[in-house]
């Protein structure tokens, strides 16, 4: 025999508004659904051209330089540590660590923190007119050096800059002596690592960091007036703690050697 | 029971579009770095990788052979002074606290530069691979820029005429073919600021130690 379902509930699943709530909830489904396919098959017809085994061997690249670091950083901690462990005269020994712990401090090979300021940029969401170069509302190479510069200029000690979003992607780059920051194509390359928007630069300095920097020319010219011609996404503060990593990376001279003084 | 079902059904559905919803969203930011870029920006982006990659291959070398020898002489009980001094002088030339001797290229250069010129020209050093760079006496570190000085721009504050000779120490023809490469930075200039370059290579330059203190005052070691 069968059971009846009590009335409630049978006005309740009748009712029009029930229906109309399952409809829209469907028809969602189906539009960003459809949405959703449509864009991965253009994503699937870009990759599935002639670039598709370059990117696979770009990608490849990246793997390797992920993996050559964490063993770059392995190595640097086990020369710490036996340098704090030489046997021989101690008071050399503790002076040459004094001496080795500056230097690194001074150029870049130390994790270090201080109050600083916090800097992100991204690219324009505005919809680019006709006829115009999309480029325009990405955020460029020349971008993130005026950003450098510009806290250079305004006293900044340490300054690093992560891709992403910089929370839990890829590692921050130290900028240092040899650092490079160009674009191949609509990828930025820091430090010769690929680093994708939302950029986060982070910097320590004196407490008047972020002012200096919001009045420096290298942020008042051609960046302030990229910002706002395409609307790149610009939102910079200060802050009472900042910390940037060391330098991951080859600190080898290649083509030259410490100048000896005979 | 039915009501639960029916719950349950709703929350099913709320959850796959929000899902969706999302996947969407994040489809609409800048498309995939790699996929957006032409073979010849992918080749060019596999070459740097590559060149970078051995770069750090060679540093891990030489950071293992250090380790080996330190290594070797706490098995030997011999004193690793002389390791660790090796050390100092290799990261002081590295950061521009000492100087460095070697082969690369010297560019002289005179016009109506403006900062942002002159550090392009560094950039474009670095870009190419400079081990160290000098602009006339002038040790070029990390945090140095060129800015508009009083009367004459200036580097670390230390103003540089209209003539200036840029001393790099790296690849002699890598950074040649880089600095003279058709339509690169110093064709523009000649173009734009009627600027004059000549770039030569040399096997024995010395790159000069910073004069400034780099040692930081706000930023300090984490412990």
């Amino acid at each position: 025999m069968s059971r009846r379902l009590p009335p409630r509930s049978r006005a309740r699943v009748g009712s029009p508004r029930w229906a109309l709530s399952i409809g829209l909830a469907l028809a969602s489904i189906g539009f960003v659904g459809a949405a959703q396919w449509n864009s991965s098959t253009v994503r699937q017809t870009v990759i599935s051209s002639a670039q598709g085994v370059l990117i696979i061997q770009a990608e490849q690249r990246q793997r390797e330089q992920e993996q050559l670091r964490a063993q770059i950083e392995e190595a640097e901690d086990r020369v710490r540590e036996f340098q704090a462990q030489s046997a021989g005269s101690q008071s050399a020994t503790d002076r040459l660590n004094q001496d080795l712990a500056a230097a690194r401090l001074a150029v870049g090979l130390s994790d270090v923190t201080g109050p600083g300021v916090v800097i992100e940029i991204a690219d324009s969401t505005r919809q680019v007119p006709v006829g115009e170069n999309p480029s325009n509302y990405f955020v460029l190479a020349d971008d993130l050096r005026d950003i450098v510069a510009a806290l250079w200029a305004s006293g900044a000690e340490a300054i690093a800059i992560t891709g992403g979003g910089g929370e839990g992607g890829a590692p921050a780059e130290r900028i240092v002596t040899t650092t490079s920051i160009y674009g191949a194509g609509s990828a930025i390359l820091v430090n010769q690592a690929l680093l994708s928007p939302p950029f986060r630069i982070e910097a320590i300095g004196p407490g008047d960091l972020h002012e200096r920097f919001l009045a420096n020319p290298f942020y008042i010219g051609r960046l302030s007036l990229r910002i706002e011609t395409f609307g790149l996404q610009f939102a910079s503060e200060a802050r009472d703690e900042v910390r940037l990593p060391a330098f991951i990376g080859n600190t080898r001279l290649r083509w030259g050697a410490p100048e000896r003084s005979d | 029971m039915a009501g639960r079902v029916a719950q349950l059904s709703l929350f099913g559905v709320a959850l796959l579009i929000g899902a969706l919803l999302v996947g969407q969203l994040r489809s609409q930011a800048r498309p995939i770095e790699l996929a957006n870029l032409s073979p010849q920006e992918l080749s060019t982006l596999i070459e740097t990788l590559s060149a970078r990659n051995a770069e750090l291959r060679d540093g891990l070398a030489d950071l293992r052979d250090q380790v080996s020898d330190y290594e070797r002489a706490a098995a030997e009980g011999q004193s690793s002074l002389a390791i660790g001094q090796e050390d100092l002088l290799r990261v002081e030339a590295f950061g521009g606290l000492g100087a460095v001797e070697g082969q690369g290229i010297v560019v002289e250069g005179e016009g109506s530069f403006d900062p942002t010129s002159v550090n392009d020209i560094i950039q474009e050093l670095r870009n190419a691979g400079a081990d160290a760079i000098a602009i006339d006496d002038i040790r070029i570190t990390a945090s140095s820029v060129a800015v508009l000085g009083t009367s004459a721009i200036e580097i670390d504050g230390v103003p540089i005429g209209r003539a200036f000779t840029v001393t790099a120490i790296g690849s002699p023809g890598g950074l040649t073919t880089a600095m003279t490469r058709e339509g690169g930075l110093l064709q523009l200039l000649e173009q734009s600021i009627q600027a004059r370059f000549t770039v030569r290579e040399d096997r024995s330059l010395v790159v000069p130690a910073t004069r400034r203190d780099l040692t930081p005052t706000a930023a300090r070691p984490v412990e």
